[in-house]
Order: structure tokens, then sequence, then C-alpha cells
């Protein structure tokens, strides 16, 4: 319908190509509902996503599923291509129960390495090759993996301090070195929630930095293994991202299910489920425009109120469409849990009137912001992050379009009711923290456009016409070993889940695939030989948010 | 259009100071030395409350007050009207928190480095002149022993930062003195373009000339050196904001970056007398500003009411950096360094030849 979402897209690798390429390596076919599927040996990884990558194009390792069957330890590598995700290929890597070890895929995508240590971590994998093999999320002295099948969940663990590594206790002066060793966090104005960035420093210069996170990890996969997918799994996404991104995680999920399940949603609830969306990434970026400003001021400025203003006006327009502030739980499986609050007429001119004065506001925020001088000289050509860079890290959302990597996932693997709009990409080859922050600006601007649209669709759909609801089964029981991996484009990127089914109500396996997890990773690479103050500009660009970091 | 400067005697030993005054009204001038140092204790006591009762009570309410309008808020407004009450709440809290000192801290230096740093800004204070009478010492060398002895801070700062035994302490520190090394130049240097003006250090002096008037046709303004030379008013004001450690150079204590800088480790009473001796700092900027480019006391009305002008010049100046403190973005330290070194200091440097000439051929 609109011009502006065209895009080229590369000539579609078939399967058939792909078995020519795989060739003997395929062990089996295990095709997933989004993908083919192929069965590897555990020596091959190395070999088979590398061939995949600069062969076939499978430039981005998207996700990293790690599971444990009866019989077998699985890993299973999902691929797809910046320039078009809707080519996805998974390789599943099988491992014995006795001995789960795996080549390890880090050499060939830098992504792999955190999400392996992740695996090891919750799972139980060997990645062997692997260059950093440590836990991630849970404390060093932890005892087993959490998400394997013999893991005693009943048993308390304490680890306290003196068991733990006590990140205050060595001794780190080294008379053969000149650097210092920092930790900045977990307590810091800056990390944004409970991050440690363990630095070394040579002067004010950063020469390494390591981010330790999951100080705010409460396995929220296995909480959503544990709850049905009808109604216990939909409150758990609002708690990823928690500021103010609910209506885009708690799509994540009812995608994944919805194709798991295969359920239709009535367009009408499509176009509010696109509107509340819309509106939480206004309501996210201005959060993230805040904070970031915050960072680089040095305090709590006028540009930060002025940015927490009016999220709040956006934060008034949600609750009154789902009833909550934050933790909105407002989507189900097959539409959204009810109508535009009565009077409907109120609450469309309430939005409308904001998206009337939002131009007036960015306009404002141009004047105060990135129009200021001090604030170009700060961010400009700092943090830089390279788009080869940023593909290899898995970086998706603002930040790797503001490293010019044109992808959304709104627009190149479409749902909702985004391909229906008039909308744009916005991307900035700028690569560094300036053109972050002006890429979230720019779509503050876009979604504003999209919202606007989504309001006169509802203003005129026919009263008798609005179905908010599918027709789904009370009790939703997907067969058996389907699996699904699907992503939407949340607030900080491409937020991914993936399903497995196990023939009950409840999911077997449920994986996140969190963008500020792969946003994150890429921190050190930005900010090597730059200053401390640069450090601190750069983690505020990516625009993390620690309780999906750390899920 | 600039019409001829009608310029009084240069030096002036007929001020009457504060303490000479005390010991007049008194009676202590009768008692010889020992009534003299009295009234002169007096006096020291009377201008060290004033100043004070303004940065360590006044200026943390109206600090919040005013951030708060330029952000959108209201503040305090609970206790008292327009929350003034919460200077009280505020002073017991305060005093009343556990005083935690690091295992490994260095002291006496720890100890000493809070009083150093508010010390040295109360220290300054003493030959500023006022008006209305309230002038504590008026020394050939007045500017000079203002600069002086607000330089002291730096080593309160590094004190602080070096015996905290922290590293953000540590790092704070190290840019302080980065930081007033690279701006204390700049700042005494265009202090001596004005010097070159008056002709002389002497505080009092330095006032009188600027009681002189312009003739600009139909209204006469003030010849205050802000306006004579409003290129060296400005140097001076930056220079200064650098010297204070306010935004956008607020680098020392950059509480996104390294926490709190040197003051991360210190707490209650400690951290009262820090934080007063960074307002003191603020306040101590003002009046050399009000006086060395503002006319000091100087403002339409009776010569009396000049205490009043000179504190509304201050809080003008305390307004500004609260101003800049929640609009402007912090400069990154190698940044500041460089503005330091190489813009300000070579403007600093040229205004002082330009003066020099342009005062050389005018006399």
């Amino acid at each position: 319908m609109s011009s502006g979402l065209e895009r080229t897209r590369p000539v579609e690798t078939t399967e058939d190509d792909l078995e020519a390429l795989l060739g003997d390596r395929a062990l089996a076919r295990d095709d997933h509902l989004n993908a083919p599927g192929f069965v590897i040996r555990p020596d091959d990884v190395q070999d088979v996503l590398s061939d995949l990558r600069d062969e076939a194009g499978f430039d981005h390792l998207s996700c990293l599923t790690a599971q444990q069957y009866e019989d077998r330890y699985e890993s299973i590598y999902h691929m797809k291509k910046y320039a078009d995700p809707t080519q996805e290929v998974s390789i599943v890597v099988p491992t014995t129960t006795d001995d789960p070890v795996s080549e390890s895929a880090a050499p060939v995508f830098r992504t792999a390495d955190w999400h392996e240590r992740e695996a090891f971590d919750l799972v139980g994998i060997d990645y062997e090759g692997h260059p950093d093999p440590r836990r991630i999320l849970l404390p060093e002295t932890w005892q087993g993996h959490p998400l394997s099948l013999d893991y005693d969940q009943e048993k308390p663990q304490l680890v306290t301090l003196s068991e733990h590594a006590n990140p205050i206790q060595p001794d780190h002066h080294d008379a053969e070195s000149d650097t210092m060793f920092l930790n900045i966090g977990p307590h810091h104005p800056a990390t944004h929630g409970v991050l440690h960035v363990k630095t070394v420093l040579d002067g004010e210069t950063v020469v390494d930095v390591d981010p330790d996170v999951g100080y705010l990890h409460r396995c929220e996969e296995q909480m959503c293994q544990q709850g049905t997918y009808r109604h216990q799994i939909m409150p758990y996404p609002d708690r990823w991202d928690y500021v103010s991104a609910g209506l885009l995680n708690e799509w994540a999920y009812a995608r994944a299910a919805e194709d798991l399940a295969d359920i239709e949603v009535p367009e009408y609830a499509q176009i509010i489920r696109t509107m509340g969306a819309e509106l939480c990434r206004i309501a996210s970026h201005m959060l993230a425009l805040g904070t970031f400003c915050l960072d680089v001021y040095g305090d709590f400025t006028a540009v930060f109120q002025y940015a927490f203003r009016d999220r709040e006006v956006v934060q008034d327009i949600l609750e009154d469409l789902t009833g909550q502030r934050l933790m909105f739980n407002y989507f189900r499986l097959g539409g959204v849990a009810w109508d535009l609050p009565e009077p409907r007429e109120e609450f469309i001119a309430k939005t409308r009137d904001f998206l009337d004065e939002l131009p007036a506001k960015v306009d404002e925020y141009n004047d105060m912001v990135t129009s200021n001088e001090i604030f170009q000289v700060r961010c400009i050509d700092t943090g830089v992050l390279e788009p080869e860079v940023a593909k290899d890290y898995g970086c998706t959302g603002p930040v790797a379009r503001g490293s010019g990597v044109d992808y959304d996932i709104r627009r190149d693997d479409p749902y909702g009711y985004y391909s229906e709009l008039d909308w744009d990409v916005i991307t900035d080859d700028g690569c560094d923290n300036y053109s972050r922050v002006l890429c979230r600006m720019r779509e503050v601007e876009e979604s504003a456009k999209i919202i606007e649209q989504c309001l006169d669709l509802l203003e005129d759909w026919p009263e008798d016409e609005r179905e908010i609801q599918a027709n789904v089964p009370r009790t939703l029981k997907p067969d058996a070993d389907t699996e699904v991996y699907r992503a939407v484009e949340g607030a900080k990127g491409e937020l991914g889940i993936y399903i497995r089914s196990d023939g009950t109500d409840k999911p077997g396996r449920f994986k996140i695939r969190s963008p500020c997890y792969h946003n994150l990773s890429a921190l050190g690479e930005m900010t090597q030989g730059e200053y401390i103050p640069d450090l601190i500009a750069s983690l505020g660009s990516l625009d993390i948010v620690l309780g999906e970091v750390d899920r | 259009m600039v019409g001829a400067i009608t310029r009084t005697p240069l030096q002036n030993d007929d001020t009457i100071l504060l303490p000479e005054r005390i010991g007049d009204l008194t009676g202590l001038d009768a008692y010889g030395t020992g009534g003299e140092l009295l009234a002169i204790f007096l006096a020291a006591f009377l201008i060290g409350n004033l100043m004070l009762a303004m940065t360590g009570v006044a200026g943390p309410w109206a600090k919040r007050k005013i951030t708060a309008a330029f952000t959108d808020r209201i503040a305090v407004n609970r206790l008292g009207p327009a929350g003034i009450l919460i200077i009280v709440a505020d002073s017991v809290r305060l005093l009343s928190k556990e005083l935690i000192i690091p295992e490994n801290a260095d002291r006496p230096a720890y100890d000493l480095a809070p009083i150093v740093i508010a010390s040295s800004a109360l220290l300054g204070f003493a030959v500023i002149p006022m008006g209305s009478g309230i002038h504590l010492a008026d020394p050939e060398v007045g500017l000079a022993y203002v600069f002086a002895v607000a330089g002291i801070a730096s080593i309160g700062l590094v004190m602080a930062g070096y015996a905290s035994s922290n590293k953000y302490s540590m790092l704070g520190g190290l840019r302080a003195v980065a930081q007033n090394v690279a701006y204390e130049i700049p700042l005494v240097v265009t202090g001596m373009s004005v010097v070159i003006f008056a002709g002389s250090l002497q505080m009092s002096t330095i006032v009188e000339a600027q009681a002189a008037t312009f003739d600009l046709g139909i209204v006469s303004i003030p010849a205050w050196y802000a306006l004579v030379n409003p290129f060296a008013f400005v140097l001076f004001l930056v220079a200064n904001f650098a010297e204070v450690g306010r935004n956008p150079f607020d680098t020392p204590e950059a509480p996104t970056e390294i926490v709190a800088g040197y003051q991360t480790e210190y707490s209650s009473v400690y951290f009262v007398l820090i934080y007063l001796g960074e307002f003191l700092h603020i306040f101590l900027g003002g009046a050399i500003i009000a006086t060395i480019f503002l006319g000091g006391p100087a403002g339409p009305g009776p010569a009396e009411l000049g205490i009043v002008w000179f504190l509304i010049k201050i809080w003008a100046v305390f307004l500004l950096t609260q101003w800049l403190r929640s609009a402007v973005p912090r400069v990154r330290i190698d940044q500041l360094i460089e503005i330091g070194w190489k813009g300000l200091l070579v403007l600093s440097f040229a205004n002082l030849v330009l003066t020099a000439v342009i005062v050389g051929l005018i006399a």
C-alpha cells in the first residue's frame, strides 16, 4: 500500500539450495514452523554457520536456543538475513546426555559468545573452543543448571559473597601494568538498573570492558514454561522490558503463540494492537532520550524532566486503554482484552491531542538537545559501532538502524497492521551515539504517524464489526514437538520468542531472545579506547533495560 | 560615543572598614590593641555568619526551588511557606546522619579536606566590599589575596580525592586538579586586565573606579567593567564556572560518570562541609564577579542600600549557574582541558595585551 515500505530483498535461498550447500553435513531434517531445520553433527557447527553466512547470506544469528530432551541435549541456531528476515533457517545440533559438548560458534558470530554462555549456564551444554566459558546470568558458584531436566528446583541455594567471587576482594595493584581496574556498578548512577561493568582503565581511557549481567535474573523462561498458554503467560512479558514497552513485549509472545496454535487475529484487534504498541514505543523512546540526556548532561536536568512529562501523557493514554500503567496484560491470544474505553470519542480525542502536540515537543527537543553544540561535541563520533560489527553482535532496533543497518521487523517480516499503513523505517549512517539518539527521535514521529492512521481506522470502524477477539479454545494444546521462533520489533529491537510444545497446555521450552542482551554485548567493542564519559554515554545510547537483559 | 571618564583618586585610604565601625560603636577602641582585635573578631564573625546563612541555609533551598522551576516541578512545599522550613529539617537530618569513614582512609588528610575546602572560600570574603560599610579588610593586594585563598580549595579537593582510598574519588581529585590548573590561569589573567583599568589590586579602589559614568547622549550608564570590557567579563564568567566546578564544567563530580568524584566517600557532617564549601565557592565567585565587573555594591538609591545591591548581584550569578546546570550538557574531561589551555588561555592573554595597549593609549 505504501511506497516507503517497499524494500529490495535478496534472491530467496530455497530449501534445495540449502540442502545442496550443506550436503552431507545435514544429517536429517527437523523443520520448524517458521523455518526449515537441518540437524548437523556437533563438530560441524563453525563450518556450517560460516558457509551459511558467506555462501547463502545468512548474516544474522538471531538466537540460540538450548534445551534438554530425555535422550539428548539440543542447541538450535536460528539464522536469518538482515536483508530479509523472512528467510530463515534453523541449525539443530544435538549432543548426547552423557557428554554434552558441542563446537562453539563464537569464532563465526561474536553474538554466539554470550548466547553459548547463557546456554551453558541455564541448560548445561559445553561449547568447545568458546573463548570465555563462564556462567553469565547466575553467580559463578551456582550448583547445577536450572533448565536441565535433573535440576532440583526445590533445593535452596545460598550463594554468599565469600563463596561467590567477591568483586571488591582482589587486589588489583599490578606492578607490571599501568592500568586500573574499576567496578562501574552494580550500584552506580548511570547503569540503568543493576548492571556491573568491569572496566580496566588507563588513566581515563577505557582499555577493556566486561559487562557482568544477571543481577535481575528471574528465570522468566522457566516461569513461562510453568504457565498455560491461554492466560498464565501473558502477564510475564510486561516484566521483561518493564519501563514502558509492555505491549510490544506481549505482542512477541502473542505472535509466537498464535502462529504455534494457528490462531487468526481479527483485523480490528490488530489495529488496536498496532496503536497500543506504537504508543509504547513512543513512551519507551521518550524514556531513552531522557535517560541518555541524564547520562550526558550529568544531572536530572530540564531535558530529563521534559521527556518524562511527555512520556507521562502517553502513559495516561495507555492506562485508559489497558487499565494499567506499566504491567498492561492487555493482549490475549487471538486479540485484545477489551475494546477502546468508553466514551470512545473522548479517548480518541485525547490521543489526537497528544499527537497534535507532539511535533512542537519534538522541535523543542531538537532545540534543546540535538542542536546543542556541547551535546554534539559529546556525542558525534563517540561510541562508534560499525554496521558489520553491529551485525556480528546481532544488534537490532535503533542501535542497528543508527549504524545504517536497514532492518525493521515491522516492515521486513510484517505482522499486525503495519503493512497496511504509511510510515518509514528510519536509518542513520552516523554509527555513533548521536545517530542513535536521532534515530529514536525520528522514530517517535513515525510512530505518531502510525497511531494517527490507526485512530482514523478505529474511528470509522462500523460498530457491529468491532471484533476484538478471535474464537480461541479455553485450553490450548498444540501438537507435541511443534517448534516456532517468531520475533517482533520491540522498543529496543528484535524481540523473539521460541516455543516448543510438548503436547500439554504449557510450553516444553520457552526461550526469549532479548534485543538488549545483544546490544549490550557490543558495548566493549564500542567503547575500547574511549574515555569514561563516552563509555557512560554509549551505555545510555544502547538504551538497555536490565529486566530484559537478565530476564 | 564614549564620553570622558571622570576618574576618582586612585588610592583611597579613607574607607571606613567594619572592625573600625564596630570599635567605634561598642567603645572597644578604648581598650587598645586587645579591643581592636576583639572588634576584628566580631566583624569577621558577622560577615562569616552572613555568608554561611546565605550559602548554607538559603542556598540549598533556593537551588531546589530554582532547579524545580527550570524543570517544571514544584519542589519542597510542605514545611512552612514555600517549603522554607525544610531548611531546618534538612539540617537536623544531615547532622544526625552516621559519619562513615572508610577503613583505608588516609587520616588526618581525610578529615582536614572538608575544612580546607569550606574555609578557603570563607577567607575570600574578608576583602570583598559588600557595601553599607560591610568590609572586613582592604589590603592593597586585595584581588591577589582572593585568588590565592580561593585557589587553596584545589588542595582540599586533592586531599579529599586521594585520602578517601576510593578509585572514583581518586579520579575526581585528579580531574579537579587538572581543571583548576587549566582554568586558574585564564581567571587570574582576565582579572589582571581589570587591574590595568583600575590601576590597583585594592578592592575598594576597583569598586570606586567603576563609580564613574559614561555619557551616551541622553542616558548615562555606569562604567562597570562588565560594560567597559564585556569580552573580559565573559571570559571571567566561563573560567569561574570551571573554577567552581559547575555545568558545563562539573567534571570533578560528574555524578553519572564517577559517582560523586572526590566526595564519594564523605558522609554526614563532612559531606555537609564539602557541600557548604562548594556553595561558598559559587558565592565567592559571584562576589568577585560582582566586585570587579559589576560595580560592587553600586546601585540606585542611597549608599546604605549597597549590601542589598551586592547580594542581588551575587544571587544573579548563582541563578546563572543553576540555569546552566539545568540546561547545558557537561563537556568531557579532555575537551574541558582543551578548552582551557587552547581557548581560554589564549583569549585571556589577548584580552590582557589589548587592554594594556588601549588603556596605555587613552592615558
